[in-house]
């Protein structure tokens, strides 16, 4: 793999990104009540990450609405078709949406950010027939992902721990082919 | 939504974040019983992710001491230590760094200087504050400054920051003090100093 360039995407507070290329890998760092959404998709290499900040629904003014989830999974989703993914075959997986200190935001209800931020995004998958394969989200500490495009897996580094694979989607050509010895 | 400030606003806001800087480095200086420099404190308007890039290295590990403002004004002040000048200070404390007593003292400074810095703010501005208890935790510093805004002013476009460095003098000891508005905050104190739009 030593011809393959390797591109580190950051993706930042209410931004997103998709990527397709064998040598991608879609970071962000430190997700605290922030919701970082990852995109798979089964049949092709591309991937998708959203750093998504607050619940919504999304400030009409706004000139950031990739802040709002109501606004950002859609959107990304969308992104990801527009460079070849297939809706149908992509899976999810959510990181983040902790409690790091006890106090809420203006407007917000008694529930914490971290915990409403996965609420909403998981509704919007739910409503775009999207399945969360795995999440690492809630308790009180910030994280950092990291997307590996080529094989598809979904590194999670929890503040002051090891880089941990969280999961792994099955590679696109590892699938079996008709005629084919296992 | 606010989708800009003068030069003349943000001079004011940094004239504020002086002297409850100022305030806040003398109530430091006397716990210590050294002299503490302050920086000249930037004042900051920017879109979040630049607020969160602003504050420095996103997976630093620092010690925050987060302090909400109650009362007339939404807003908090943070204080963030790095580990290194988080033991620093714990020493001239007198008490080991990385334990509980250790994290206990840091949050007690939080509390003197966040506190100070309030009730300097307060005196300037004829505003009734008050702070809360402190919230101190050890994380990746664009966590810390990325939850804290998405608290304070996830909905807004700007981020407004307010942040000064002291530096306790003759030692490898630094702190950044961050004094962050919510909206209504902002529209508040320009309003009292006579600068709102």
């Amino acid at each position: 793999m030593d011809d393959v360039v390797v591109v580190s995407r950051n993706v930042r507070m209410g931004e997103f990104a998709c990527c397709s290329a064998p040598g991608d890998v879609l970071l962000t760092i430190g997700l605290g009540s922030c919701i970082g959404l990852v995109l798979l998709d089964q049949r092709t290499t591309v991937a998708g990450l959203a750093h998504i900040v607050l619940p919504g629904p999304r400030v009409s003014s706004t000139r950031e609405p990739g802040k709002f989830a109501d606004y950002a999974v859609p959107a990304l989703i969308a992104q990801a078709v527009g460079i070849g993914a297939n809706r149908s075959s992509l899976e999810a997986v959510l990181v983040g949406g902790a409690s790091m200190f006890a106090f809420n935001a203006p407007g917000l209800s008694s529930m914490d950010v971290g915990q409403r931020n996965a609420e909403v995004v998981r509704a919007e998958l739910e409503q775009a027939r999207i399945p969360v394969r795995e999440a690492s989200t809630g308790g009180t500490k910030g994280r950092t992902v990291r997307v590996h495009v080529a094989d598809r897996t979904v590194m999670v580094k929890e503040a002051g721990g090891p880089e941990l694979e969280l999961w792994t989607g099955r590679p696109v050509s590892a699938r079996p082919r008709r005629g084919v010895p296992a | 939504m606010r989708t800009e400030y003068s030069s003349t606003q943000l001079d004011a806001l940094r004239e504020i974040a002086n002297i409850g800087s100022g305030s806040a480095s003398t109530a430091l200086s006397g716990v210590l019983g050294r002299p503490v420099d302050i920086s000249v404190p930037n004042a900051l308007a920017l879109p979040l992710a630049d607020a969160v890039d602003a504050a420095g290295p996103a997976d630093a590990e620092v010690t925050a001491v987060v302090i909400p403002i109650g009362g007339d004004l939404d807003g908090l002040v943070l204080m963030l230590f790095g580990i290194e000048d988080a033991q620093r200070l714990c020493e001239l404390l007198g008490v080991d760094a990385g334990t509980e007593i250790g994290l206990s003292a840091l949050s007690e400074i939080g509390n003197i200087l966040g506190t100070s810095y309030v009730n300097s703010l307060a005196a300037m501005t004829g505003l009734e504050l008050e702070p809360a208890p402190p919230q101190t935790v050890t994380d990746m510093l664009a966590a810390v400054v990325a939850t804290v805004l998405s608290a304070s002013a996830g909905e807004e476009d700007l981020a407004l920051l307010l942040d000064s460095n002291m530096h306790v003098e003759g030692e490898a000891c630094s702190l950044t003090f961050m004094f962050v508005p919510g909206p209504a905050g902002v529209d508040e104190v320009l309003g009292r100093l006579g600068l709102a739009e």
